[in-house]
């Protein structure tokens, strides 16, 4: 018998019990729709976080701290050392780096640059209408892609400052274009000078660049940012002459084009400093992901094993009931092979259908629930969901084989049947 | 031509051992018509699903144009009964959800005639047992003498060589299962295939060339060879 006649009466005994067969197909479509909509979220989520990762961070920028004793807030007290520290009492200690410790890092070749963080905490920020605010002064990072509402970095290293659209009305100005080429000031104190009445300082800059929140954002830039060259200069005044003067918490090292970043990695943890490449530290987020979609399948999975004993047991049933029908066409020379396909076929129908049943249920639920969840969490035309064609049909496939297996002990049971038994009637 | 030798069948272990059928032996002519006869539970049944190697003797041959059929491989029997052999049986066995044309299918898509050659002979079939209006009706709304005659279409539909019928009009009453006979007999007639008919009424044996008698799993007597 032809396998295409073997599947056309398979296709056709299962017509004759509908309910049946829509009702057992149904337990694998939500094996089916959970799987699916797992691997869409899993797969949005990812290509949303390395669409973040690579909108924030350089393949070429490292992360140097120094690395922080072990055991920290210990009782005893401890031998002195002429490292950098910020001491902050009951034993606990943070270990800083200092010039002499960046002067080790840069002479390491492949790194092309140094940029200290420079920590500066600045009094106010005030423009055309000497309204005062209060404000974040970071340094401008090379990796960093900004999305720009007027302007852009152009100019930065030469007095020029990026900042936040959000300053743009409360410092007297139009709009965002009209602040481009104004300068405006930020007052800093000098640490130096006695905390009770410390001398301000007044550091003008010229708006170069408006920035608008995007939705790449890790970490939206919601202050104002300089130049490396800049931030020395208000550092130096704010913290020069203090304990903290040429110390930093962190530097950012950017390495060659041509070098693994990864590589410099290893050299300078082994020069006893704690780095990590940006992307290790954006790492984490891909475990989350992986781990919520992994719980996803889980269930997914969970609800494809309890189909797999409904194909079984309907299978049974069905053989049970067509005994005198299987025996009729071993009968009229059926070979036992070709009766364990029909059934084995008959069960794979069922996989199909609710394999279909169930990703095409997942696939219009998710691109009708897409545009929402997007609005809902505000990442604009982002997807979260991504439906990947390969994948839906994969998992269809699988289903299938799932069926087929699960159909092969009652296909067995029904090539086995004696003709004889089988069309005995008195 | 069928030639029987020596077929014994038994049923159950050492100490409750049952013969069905004890050393049987005859020869069929091609073409002929044979009335298997005897009483329920004489072994006639049994003597045909022998003699089409879906049962298993523990001793004898049965040859078919010079071969033993119980000496085949599964699939070689399987394929002699597809494109020699056909059958008929008492309780019908016509699949009641399928429609009339599928019903006669079976025997064709299991011989593996390729579908462009199916449909004239399944017409042709349903012509001969006056069903062909009835080509896209479900068999379950079908009469039991319709359901029989359908049977008839699906056991000729391939051209058999040898036409099985066990008890086909025993559950029919008489008008009804005479044209159920009529059928059968021309169809032997003018195919010159050999039919055999298992059966326990006297008037259906008479018509056949040949009538064997069947006591107690023994030939008790053949009629009609010449
Ligand atoms: N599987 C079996 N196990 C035991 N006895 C059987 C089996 N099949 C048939 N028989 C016995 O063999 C005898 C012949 O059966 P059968 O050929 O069906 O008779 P008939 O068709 O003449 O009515 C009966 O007595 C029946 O009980
Ligand atoms: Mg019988």
């Amino acid at each position: 018998m032809k396998i295409r006649d073997i599947a056309i009466r398979a296709g056709r005994s299962l017509r004759q019990a509908k309910a049946r067969t829509l009702l057992t197909s149904l337990a694998i479509g939500v094996g089916a729709f959970t799987i699916v909509l797992s691997l869409a979220v899993g797969a949005g989520g990812r290509t949303y976080v390395s669409n973040i990762i690579s909108s924030n961070t350089n393949i070429h920028e490292i992360i140097v701290q120094p690395k922080q004793d072990k055991i920290n807030g210990a009782a005893k007290p401890q031998k002195y050392t002429d490292d950098a520290v910020i001491d902050y009492g009951a034993g606990y200690t943070m270990k800083l780096l200092k010039q002499s410790d960046l002067d080790k890092i840069s002479k390491i070749s492949g790194v092309k640059s140094i940029t200290p963080d420079y920590i500066v905490t600045a009094k106010y920020i005030t423009g055309i209408n000497n309204e005062k605010y209060r404000v974040g002064v970071t340094t401008i990072l090379e990796g960093l892609k900004l999305e720009f509402e007027a302007g852009s970095k152009d100019g930065v290293e030469n007095g020029g400052i990026i900042i936040s659209d959000r300053y743009v009305s409360v410092l007297g100005y139009k709009n965002a274009t009209d602040m481009i080429g104004k300068n405006i000031q930020i007052a800093v104190e000098k640490g130096s000078d006695s905390p009770l009445n410390p001398e301000t300082k007044l550091f003008e800059f010229k708006v170069v660049g408006v920035t608008k929140k995007s939705a790449m954002a890790i970490m939206p830039s919601n202050g104002v940012q300089l130049a490396p060259s800049e931030m020395e200069k208000l550092f130096n005044y704010n913290q020069g002459g203090t304990s903290l003067a040429n110390s930093y918490p962190d530097v950012v090292v950017i390495t060659d084009d041509n070098v693994n970043s990864k590589d410099i990695k290893n050299i300078i943890n082994d020069m006893g400093y704690d780095a990590q490449t940006a992307e290790d530290l954006m790492s984490f987020i891909f475990q989350f992901i992986n781990v919520l979609q992994g719980i996803l399948i889980g269930f997914g999975a969970l609800a494809v094993l309890t189909s797999v004993f409904g194909i079984i047991n309907t299978q049974y049933i069905s053989v049970l009931e067509r005994t005198q029908q299987i025996g009729l066409m071993k009968a009229l020379g059926m070979r036992r092979r070709d009766i364990g396909r029909l059934f084995k076929l008959e069960a794979a129908w069922i996989g199909l259908l609710g394999g279909s049943i169930g990703a095409g249920l997942a696939v219009i639920g998710g691109m009708i629930a897409n545009p929402h969840i997007s609005k809902w969490l505000g990442i604009g035309n982002i997807s979260l969901i991504i439906f990947e064609p390969l994948s839906v049909t994969i998992v269809i496939i699988g289903l299938v084989i799932v069926s087929v297996t699960s159909g092969i002990l009652p296909a067995r049971k029904a090539a086995k049947l004696d003709p004889i038994e089988a069309l005995r009637t008195e | 031509m069928i030639e029987v030798k020596h077929i014994t069948k038994t049923y159950g272990k050492k100490d409750s051992v049952f013969v069905a059928l004890s050393d049987i032996s005859f020869v069929i002519p091609d073409g002929a018509s044979v009335a298997i006869l005897g009483k329920s539970g004489s072994g006639k049944s049994t003597l045909m699903h022998t003699m089409s190697g879906l049962d298993h003797p523990e001793t004898g041959e049965v040859i078919i144009d010079g071969q033993n059929i119980l000496a085949l491989s599964q699939k070689e029997i399987d394929k002699f009964r597809s494109h020699k052999m056909s059958f008929i049986f008492q309780s019908f066995f016509v699949q009641a959800k399928e429609t009339c044309y599928d019903n006669v299918s079976l025997p064709l898509e299991i011989a593996g005639v390729a579908p462009s050659r199916r449909r004239s002979k399944i017409e042709a079939a349903l012509t001969a047992v006056e069903l062909i209006d009835k080509k896209k009706s479900k068999a379950r709304t079908l009469s039991g003498g319709q359901k029989q005659r359908l049977a008839v279409a699906r056991a000729i539909v391939n051209s058999p060589q040898i036409l099985f019928a066990d008890e086909p009009t025993g559950n029919l009453d008489s008008v009804t299962g005479a044209v159920v006979e009529d059928l059968l007999f021309n169809y032997n007639k003018q195919n010159k295939i050999t039919l055999i008919v298992v059966t326990h009424d006297p008037d259906l044996a008479n018509r056949c060339d040949i009538q064997i008698h069947i006591k107690d799993g023994k030939i008790e007597s053949i009629e009609g060879l010449k």
